[in-house]
């Protein structure tokens, strides 16, 4: 460990700023600390999807039914954790009616879970199809696809969630502004599925599943770069009000 | 430190070493004198009231000695019993500290409040792996792996050991096992989490299988074919000296081409083992395309095509890195390149440096589709060095991009001429790309020739001179101060 360094995102000079929001300034000490909770639990999800779209992803590589039938099982826990998250911010908000900072901050627990809970979702879909890949024969340069798709996706949502517990602004606007490697991912892996579809009709059956694991994977992607605007409205107060910047670019080069 | 305490300002002053000594000698004294004034009665009188004047003084002599050594309840004591204290613990706790691996105290109050559960103690390893303070961040901003999670609650209100595996995303792929223990505490509950780092087990694990696949299955093709080729020479062509010649220079070429798979797989297992360990040393990415166009040039003579060469002056393109892996990187393109250029073309090497990661993947064209095969996790003050290799070869349809850097894959009907590559090149220039934190996108079209661009983190003279992950260790204290203050969950 001490002679490798960890290679992760670096603390950035503006978070100093931007901590100050979630420091507990209230007079009522238990207040801060349902915040805190609230926020704690959402980081907690968000660790339970982000392991399940890994398995789900592994699971398709592997062809490791166990590990599908995990994935699906474990998806209650994560709608309960998420209705557990709702529950309290709504009590939050009734009993001690937060303003401002403090409202965004529920607001965002509420917004974020949700999203969460569907990314969720996605991973137990992508673990059901795996199950039916699995009874067939490999297609293992196109399952390799899914999974290097899945790898990129994931780093997206690793992202999100470490801006999330950092309350890192800066970072969130980089997973939000480079959403265009999982479209190209999906676009490509599109084009080779068809390919393969149309070269031999014995593999239609398992390349549609495949086409909706990408399909969900590129998802999972949307949703990250949800995430992300979620965080900036928590931390400015503000909706993302541009354009994604790939948009622009292309909209200059033509 | 611990052990230099200074001596305490208030030490015991040196008390009389025997306290009885006093009366003793006092005694001694008057028996003397009594003695003397039952042998002498002339001088009995004064003996005896020499005795009794003694006797008064050792009464008082005495009771003051041993009012002076009677064991003081001075705060001294206390004091020097609580420094050996200190001195005990805080040689424990620098003792956790130097540990290599990360190692946490965790405290929780109530089972079911998860931002009740503080980290109170997170040592130097533990500092600089999960980026938290020394203590008083909350555990899930740390660690958010449910099974992590899990084992600490097991240990903190189970009060059972517990074990668990998990992996950290990002470009490069890390594994973990965390242990955590249950440990005795006055109020509320405490565990122990340590981590330890086994992605050198897995890769290694990992590259044995991988090298056993790859090799059983590329050599076989060539195997075969010597073999076939050395029945035929036993058998009919024996005596076949046109045949044998012929035979013979295929079997040359068979046996060429599997001692470069060879040496390709053997490089691409090192790289791969050593993927997650950062280069140390620093190249000059100008003098290394230098270098490998003056080696390349006989080759692209011998095809009649044209190698062009822009870059910085030697010196303004310094990157972080290995000088040998990336002269492979640069070959390894160069060689594609070549590879796959048609007669009378060009290749094109550009060197760029001080480009943001968002500079450095642009564009160059609008028609050919850009497929991004690396990309390193996100760090916004790096500079990156490109190394950009044209060329106006067939091109690659935009369906088959993504697996551009998969070992062994070969577009579907495409040649790449006599001289057959192993189909390892770009998986190497990727994983070296990787292990050096840089980046690798392709950028091509049918008809469109094809552009390969690495990018490779820029060399700056201040990280050189202080590591950020070193400062943290020396200066432990301050440093963290600084860092705590930026987590953001601690109230």
């Amino acid at each position: 460990m001490s002679d490798t360094t960890y290679s992760g995102p670096q603390p950035l000079g503006q978070t100093q700023v931007q901590t100050d929001f979630r420091a507990n300034p209230h007079t009522v000490r238990a207040y801060g600390d349902e915040l805190n909770q609230l926020t704690a639990e959402v980081t907690r999800l968000g660790g339970m999807v982000e392991s399940q779209v890994a398995d789900a992803v592994s699971s398709v590589a592997r062809r490791d039914v166990a590990l599908a039938r995990a994935v699906i099982e474990g998806d209650v826990r994560i709608d309960d954790l998420q209705r557990e998250i709702e529950r309290r911010a709504i009590r939050l908000i009734a009993l001690r009616q937060p303003v401002a900072a403090d409202l965004r901050r529920t607001v965002a627990a509420l917004k974020l879970s949700l999203s969460l809970e569907r990314t969720g979702d996605m991973a137990k879909g992508i673990a059901k199809r795996a199950l039916v890949l699995a009874e067939g024969e490999p297609m293992l340069p196109l399952t390799r696809s899914i999974e290097r798709m899945g790898k990129l996706v994931l780093s997206r949502l690793k992202d999100v969630l470490d801006a999330y517990t950092t309350a890192n602004l800066d970072q969130a606007m980089n997973v939000w502004a480079h959403d265009d490697d999982v479209d190209e991912h999906y676009d490509a892996l599109f084009r080779e599925l068809l390919t393969y579809m149309m070269g031999d009709p014995r593999t239609i059956n398992g390349c549609a599943h495949l086409l909706f694991m990408a399909k969900n994977l590129e998802r999972i992607g949307d949703h990250a770069t949800n995430l992300a605007e979620i965080i900036h409205y928590e931390l400015t107060g503000e909706d993302v009000l541009a354009d994604r910047p790939r948009r622009l670019a292309q909209d200059a080069q033509s | 430190m611990p052990f230099e305490q200074p001596p305490s300002p208030v030490a015991p002053p040196s008390a009389p070493p025997r306290p009885w000594a006093v009366p003793l000698s006092g005694g001694l004294g008057i028996a003397g004198l009594l003695a003397f004034a039952a042998s002498d009665p002339e001088q009995a009188t004064l003996a005896v009231a020499l005795a009794v004047a003694a006797t008064v003084a050792t009464l008082v002599l005495s009771v003051d000695a041993f009012s002076r050594a009677r064991p003081q309840p001075a705060p001294t004591a206390l004091i020097e019993a609580a420094a050996q204290d200190d001195a005990k613990t805080s040689s424990w706790e620098a003792a956790l500290e130097a540990l290599p691996d990360p190692v946490l105290l965790i405290a929780a109050t109530e089972p079911d409040d998860v931002a009740g559960r503080r980290i109170v103690f997170a040592n130097a390893a533990a500092r600089e792996f999960l980026r938290v303070p020394r203590e008083g961040a909350l555990l899930v901003t740390a660690l958010r792996d449910p099974e992590v999670l899990e084992i600490v609650d097991e240990a903190l209100f189970g009060r059972v050991p517990a074990c668990a595996a998990y992996e950290t995303g990002g470009a490069q792929d890390r594994f973990w096992r965390a242990w955590s223990r249950p440990l005795p505490s006055p109020s509320g509950f405490l565990a122990l989490l340590s981590l330890r780092d086994e992605t050198d087990a897995r890769r290694m694990e990992r590259m044995r299988a991988d090298f056993l696949a790859n090799a059983s299955h590329e050599l076989r093709t060539p195997l075969a074919s010597l073999a076939g080729f050395i029945d035929t020479l036993k058998g009919h062509a024996k005596n076949d000296a046109e045949a044998r010649a012929k035979f013979l220079d295929i079997m040359a070429t068979q046996a060429d081409r599997m001692r470069r798979l060879i040496a390709d797989l053997l490089s691409l297992s090192r790289i791969e083992l050593n993927e997650h360990v950062p280069p140390s040393g620093e190249a000059d990415v100008s003098l290394i395309v230098t270098d490998v166009v003056d080696a390349l040039t006989p080759l692209a003579h011998e095809k009649g095509v044209l190698l062009q060469a822009h870059m910085p002056p030697a010196g303004a393109a310094t990157v972080c890195g290995d000088r040998d892996q990336i002269v492979q990187v640069v070959q390894n393109l160069v060689d594609n390149a070549l590879k796959y250029s048609p007669e009378g073309s060009a290749v094109e090497i550009e060197v760029a440096p001080g480009l943001t990661v968002d500079q450095a993947v642009l564009p160059t064209s609008t028609r050919a589709a850009r497929m991004s095969l690396l990309t390193p996790d996100r760090a916004d003050d790096v500079r990156y060095v490109l190394i950009r290799v044209r060329d106006q070869g067939p091109g690659v349809a935009r369906q088959f991009l993504p697996r551009l850097a998969e070992r062994f894959y070969r577009v579907e009907g495409q040649k790449s001429g006599e001289r057959l590559g192993t189909g390892l090149g770009l998986a190497i220039v990727k994983h070296i790309a990787n292990r050096h934190r840089g980046g690798l996108s392709v950028e091509s079209a049918p008809g469109e020739g094809s552009v390969f661009s690495v990018y490779l983190p820029r060399s700056e003279p201040r990280t050189r001179a202080v590591e950020p992950g070193r400062l943290l260790v020396i200066e432990g204290q301050a440093a963290n101060q600084a860092s705590g203050d930026q987590r953001s969950l601690a109230s």
